[in-house]
């Protein structure tokens, strides 16, 4: 099928060949005009200027952005009241600096132009006035009955506010319900530990300290939550600085690739209904080989599992397992059911990591987000018990289990109201549509997954009028004169005042607070005094002291295993026996780029090259080549997938290292109210889920649809054609041969075109790519595209490979097809000092300054592209067209307003018919430089940081000064794992690859 | 039979050396005409608040950082907000005529659009606050602002004429006759009196790549 419905339209109009020559001639006149005058330029001063805004100077702002559980402290770059960047927050335990792709393009989400401006009813343009008179009318009534008609579907909150004003909201309507739905929740996770300990509980994992790490079905690198703080301690424990360090080692057994699959030593694809047969088996070979495992053991040992694992993925792993003792643990994915979390608790304790790698901290909210929750309240909607239907955030029309069938449910409702970003699918079946604020425009305080309480402060007054869903529970609760910022303080209040050690214990007048200290004595704390801890608190975006719920550090002590419960579950669990090619498996699978379908209409997350199968602009059932070939079936075919009555059509990808039997269907694609980008792309799988199968799903049979679907993909070719573009080495061979990346070939010595430069003095500028801590995930991607001001083009130009991200990110398959092995690589500019572009500039757009840059002069590029053809990294992009303009916005008038808004005003936008790549972020070189001089000091090692290099959670990029011989990365451009990536040809690249050592078994060989 | 003339000789030599002149008057003229210093230098739009800078700069003596007050720590120097022109002109002059158009827009909150006079294009970030740090005085770029009743482009602006100062900057350091001490930036009448060089705290080293100025 080649379906250009499904393609974005033509950005060139149709043209005739008169009117074509009739424009022409028009704007040949028009130029001439045009030169006769100078273009007036205006300038609008402010009446006043705002606090602290110096125009010219970029401003940070600390925040949180909540995310699947946890929740990410933000640095917020803001220009003149714009937040045009997001960064991570180094005070925060959840971020330390870093972020993930995702959070990185969510800026783009508050400009985008679909938000809603008002409110709507029944699809009219209405106030919020209007709603508001209708709530109160609602809630009066509703004071009569209690409430008891009276129900709110939210989505799992991490905001300590918001629960108080939900406990709030329940004291004044003691009869009503609040329900939770989130299509990807925790719920497996809390049952698994209730199962073994009797609480719901969340799993903290610390990496660093792991030296073998099994994850069973698990991306904690990536969609699981608490993905950012999981990448940095990952990467600690794979740090090798020299021979003698030693590194973690990673199984990894899912039914299909996610990042933490790439980062593996070792990889087993498994039907992802095989992962509890797996466990069991894992967890009888530890108990014979003696660990004590108690009940559990003896249970797992009489489970009968149809089919058998390969001997090694027990045997060999359950030794090295045993052989980690403290520093093993096995991690386990939200996807898989609550048997296994508690099989990998018992194991965990018996190991012995819990305490030094596995800690537990309560669930926030432990009737956090069941689909059964969100059953029965479908129930209840269809025995006609509620009238009055809140929906906060959520888009349960689109995502919820297709058995509960919420649209139909919905009309039966006299009144709902939805509150979203955007009309979307559940918007549009709800009598009121109410605009939701952006993270970025409200007050808000948000729980981290270690108990961290972090403030969120808005950047920018609502663009469109907004409310967040704070201000919703405040009106609900009876609080609705309350302002958002008085209510997040004073919850605040009281873990403020702790962290003076006070304990408040009334209102107290004349400027004064009553506490009691911690020996009980009472304390008259200055209102001035907490003044100050809130500003600080605001500036730091963390509340230092304050934990809801401090993590147990030591659950062995804490917590005791209900073993006999574990061993009891286990031998009534029914497992799934392998798929075949008549009864498939399919798996449900977060989305790395749209998570469960919110960020559909972000455009730079869509342009986002998927982690794995290197796709834009869509998503692909991805099945195995073994599998493919039973089905008969190749990449691009369009498949129907059935289970029982319910079917989806997806288009397949045919990947190598997917598990056989199994279709990987990744979420969140195919809105149909998603807005005009996130329309219509890819293929909705939620119509395939129910709530019996929420992770995966047996049972399933695949027949060609005879349709054709064609991907757009910003890599043609898995293979590296036996090049050594991807250096790497074990443990041991690196241990003997340090220097194993170097190649031993002398580099080409280039004719001498002209004299060699000096580069010994000043300023040189060099970047290190840490092979062994870069995990393929992203981030940098988007951080490039943001900082930058890189446009995006669409997916049929990205076809023809027209994509424009400076920063690429190269995925290799290497090994046998069965069981591949991925590599991955980032790729910009390397700045070479002897670069062959430069010297193919008819214009001399590109010259070559004396600290090293490879520089380019937009505006004298005439776009013969000759330097695009002569760079063998294939790294120049060209703008074929006016990409700002006409790419996927395809407005007349330019992009629309609002995302100007988001724009760099530090880097040229750049126009039609130029070429431009990576510039080592030389506006933060340049600003670093030009405020060391306004200081009166020289530039330090780590006061230049480009945008890849800050969010990436793994701290596989560094730049800085070569000529520094403190520098952390001239220390690491000398050090043994480096090479020059194409160095053979002599053209001196700057910035270099660290080589990738793997730390596999060699018992698994 | 001859067609033409003897003197028809003449006529390559004279095509010669009248199509060489041509072209050399042609570039003559495009060099002076179409550059910046025919084209830019003396641009000076009327502005919707009559001020003036002699008044206020010389006369009264006013500092230029007393409005430009941002312009030793950002890029921009930035037109000061109204605020501080009504710091005085709420009691000095509080009902002047000329100033109708001011304290209408303080009141209603209405914008008033200025037009710029040095404009730099897009592609060119400029920074004023490690220029005034170096020691190059508003005059090198503005000219006698403080002589101005209505804001006159007096400098070409062009690449050229930036790197000029650039590379004498570079070249002489403290003998440069672009640069005076730091404590005289805005002494608009400065004069260099001693014909020592100037002490720099450090030496300057001004930019000449592309990116110091085009990213």
């Amino acid at each position: 099928m080649n379906d250009s419905s499904k393609l974005p339209p033509n950005p060139l109009p149709e043209v005739s060949r008169r009117g074509f020559l009739g424009s022409l001639t028009a704007s040949l006149a028009l130029l001439g005009t045009e030169g006769c005058r100078r273009a007036t330029e205006k300038v609008v001063p402010y009446q006043s200027v705002p606090e602290q805004v110096i125009p010219g100077q970029a401003m940070h702002f600390a925040t949180v952005y909540a995310r699947r559980g946890d929740a990410v402290g933000l640095v917020v770059e803001s220009h003149e009241g714009r937040p045009t960047k997001i960064e991570g927050n180094p005070l925060h335990p959840s971020s330390l600096g870093a972020v993930d792709a995702i959070t990185q393009a969510s800026v783009l989400d508050l400009y985008d132009p679909e938000r809603t401006p008002s409110p709507l009813r029944a699809g009219a343009k209405s106030t919020w006035d209007a709603f508001a008179a209708e709530l109160d009318a609602r809630l009066s009534k509703h004071a009569t009955d209690l409430g008891a008609t009276l129900r709110v579907l939210a989505t799992p909150t991490n905001s300590p506010t918001v629960q108080r004003l939900r406990a709030a909201f329940g004291r004044r309507f003691p009869a009503a319900r609040v329900h939770t739905y989130a299509p990807v929740d925790a719920a497996n996770v809390h049952a698994g530990s209730t199962l073994a300990l009797g609480r719901a509980m969340q799993p903290l994992l610390a990496f660093d300290q792991a030296k073998v790490i099994l994850s069973l079905d698990s991306d904690f690198l990536q969609t699981e939550p608490g993905n950012v703080r999981a990448h940095r301690s990952f990467s600690v424990g794979r740090a090798v600085t020299s021979p003698q360090s030693s590194m973690s080692r990673l199984y990894v057994v899912e039914p299909g690739w996610s990042t933490t699959g790439l980062a593996a030593d070792h990889r087993l694809p498994l039907p992802a209904g095989r992962v509890p047969a797996y466990a069991a088996a894992l967890a009888a070979e530890l108990a014979r080989l003696g660990l004590p495992l108690g009940a559990v053991g003896d249970a797992a040992a009489t489970v009968k599992a149809t089919g058998a694992f390969e001997p090694r993925w027990i045997q060999a792993v359950a030794k090295d397992l045993l052989r980690g003792g403290k520093s093993s643990v096995l991690v386990v994915g939200t996807r898989q059911p609550a048997i296994v979390h508690a099989l990998a608790c018992a194991v965990n304790r018996a190991l012995g990591s819990e305490g030094p790698v596995v800690s537990y901290v309560d669930a926030f909210d432990p009737s956090e987000a069941k689909a059964a929750d969100l059953a029965s309240l479908v129930s209840a909607i269809g025995a006609g018990k509620v009238e009055t239907l809140l929906l906060l955030g959520g888009n349960p029309v689109y995502d919820a289990p297709a058995d509960l069938h919420v649209q139909e449910t919905l009309s039966k409702v006299q009144l709902t109201a939805h509150l979203a970003g955007f009309v979307d699918e559940t918007s549009a079946g709800c009598v009121w549509h109410l605009p939701m604020t952006h993270e970025l425009e409200a007050w808000g305080d948000q729980r981290a997954l270690d108990g961290t309480v972090a403030l969120q402060q808005p950047l920018i007054a609502p663009l469109f009028g907004g409310k967040s869903e704070l201000e919703i529970w405040a009106s609900l609760a009876g609080e609705k004169d309350a302002r958002p910022y008085d209510l997040v303080r004073a919850t605040s209040r009281a873990p403020l005042l702790l962290e003076s050690g006070l304990t408040s214990s009334g209102d107290g007048k004349d400027g004064k607070i009553d506490c009691t200290d911690a020996l009980g004595v009472h304390v008259q704390y200055p209102v001035l005094g907490f003044e100050h801890d809130w500003k600080k608190a605001l500036r730091d975006g963390v509340l230092a002291a304050a934990k809801v719920g401090a993590p147990v550090l030591d659950p062995g002590a804490a917590l005791a295993l209900r073993a006999p419960d574990i061993a009891a579950e286990l031998a009534k669990t029914e497992l799934a026996a392998p798929p075949t090619r008549e009864r498939l498996e399919v798996a449900f699978t977060v989305d790395a780029k749209m998570l469960d379908g919110r960020h559909a209409n972000n455009t730079w997350l869509q342009e986002l090259a998927d982690p794995i199968t290197k796709i834009t602009w869509d998503n692909a059932g991805l099945v195995s080549p073994k599998t493919a070939s039973e089905l008969g079936i190749e990449t691009g075919d369009v498949i129907k997938l059935s289970r029982g009555d319910r079917s989806v059509t997806i288009a397949a990808y045919v990947l190598p290292g997917t598990a056989d039997g199994t279709v990987i269907l990744p979420l969140g694609w195919g809105r149909t109210q998603a807005g005009r980008i996130g329309n219509r792309r890819g293929f909705d799988v939620f119509p395939l889920r129910t709530t019996d199968a929420m992770g995966f799903a047996g049972g399933v049979s695949a027949t060609r649809t005879g349709e054709r679907y064609e991907f757009a993909r910003t890599q043609q070719s898995d293979s590296m054609e036996g090049r050594p573009l991807v250096r790497e080495a074990t443990l041991e061979e690196y241990r003997q041969k340090p220097h194993f990346a170097e190649l031993e070939v002398a580099p080409r010595r280039s004719l001498p075109l002209w004299t060699d430069v000096d580069y010994s003095k000043g300023h040189q500028w060099g970047m290190t790519i840490d092979l062994n801590a870069c995990t393929g995930c992203s981030a940098c991607v988007v951080a490039c595209q943001a900082e930058n001001n890189i446009p995006v083009v669409g997916k049929e130009e990205v076809a023809k490979g027209r994509d424009m991200q400076w920063l690429r990110i190269d995925r290799y398959f290497e090994g046998e097809a069965e069981e591949p092995r991925a590599l991955v690589q980032p790729m910009a500019c390397v700045q070479c000092e002897e670069a062959p572009c430069e010297n193919v500039c008819p214009v001399a757009a590109l010259e070559h300054s004396a600290e090293g840059l490879s520089e380019i002069t937009y505006n004298r590029c005439i776009g013969t592209r000759y330097c695009a053809n002569n760079c063998p990294y294939k790294v120049r992009r060209f703008n074929f067209l006016n990409w700002h303009n006409d790419g996927v916005w395809n407005e007349t008038g330019g992009l629309p307003e609002t995302l100007q808004m988001q724009q760099n005003p530090n880097v040229t936008v750049r126009f039609r018919g130029v070429i431009e790549k990576c510039s080592y972020c030389v506006q933060r070189i340049q600003s670093h430089r030009l405020a060391t001089k306004r200081e009166g000091r020289d530039l330090r090692d780590g006061d230049i940081v480009t945008a890849c290099q800050q969010t990436c959670p793994a701290d596989a990029i560094v730049f800085g000064d070569l000529n520094d011989l403190g520098s952390q990365v001239s220390k690491l451009a000398m050090g043994d794992r480096r090479y020059g990536l194409l160095q053979e040809l002599g053209i001196k690249p700057r910035t270099t690859f660290l080589a990738k050592i793997q730390n596999p078994n060699p018992e698994m060989a | 039979m001859q067609f033409f003339s003897r003197r028809a000789n003449l006529f390559p030599l004279v095509l010669a050396v009248g199509g060489i002149s041509l072209c050399v008057f042609a570039v003559a003229m495009v060099w002076y005409y179409f550059g910046p210093q025919f084209t830019q230098v003396g641009y000076s739009p009327k502005q919707p608040i009559v001020y003036s800078h002699r008044v206020h700069a010389r006369n009264l003596g006013l500092d230029c950082r007393y409005c430009h007050a941002n312009v030793e720590v950002s890029s921009v120097a930035s037109v000061p907000p109204m605020q501080t022109c009504m710091n005085c002109h709420s009691v000095v002059a509080a009902s002047s005529l000329k100033l109708a158009p001011l304290r209408d827009a303080w009141e209603s909150g209405a914008r008033v659009e200025w037009t710029r006079v040095n404009k730099l294009p897009d592609y060119v970030y400029f920074d004023h606050s490690v220029h005034l740090g170096a020691g190059v005085g508003c005059v090198e770029c503005h000219g006698r602002i403080d002589e101005m009743d209505q804001v006159e482009q007096m400098k070409p602006l062009s690449m050229g004429w930036c790197l000029e100062c650039h590379r004498d900057v570079r070249a002489n350091q403290g003998a440069s006759r672009f640069l005076r001490p730091v404590s005289e930036v805005t002494n608009m009448g400065w004069k260099r009196t001693s014909s020592e060089p100037l002490v720099l705290p450090r030496p300057l080293n001004p930019a000449e790549n592309c990116s110091a100025c085009h990213r």
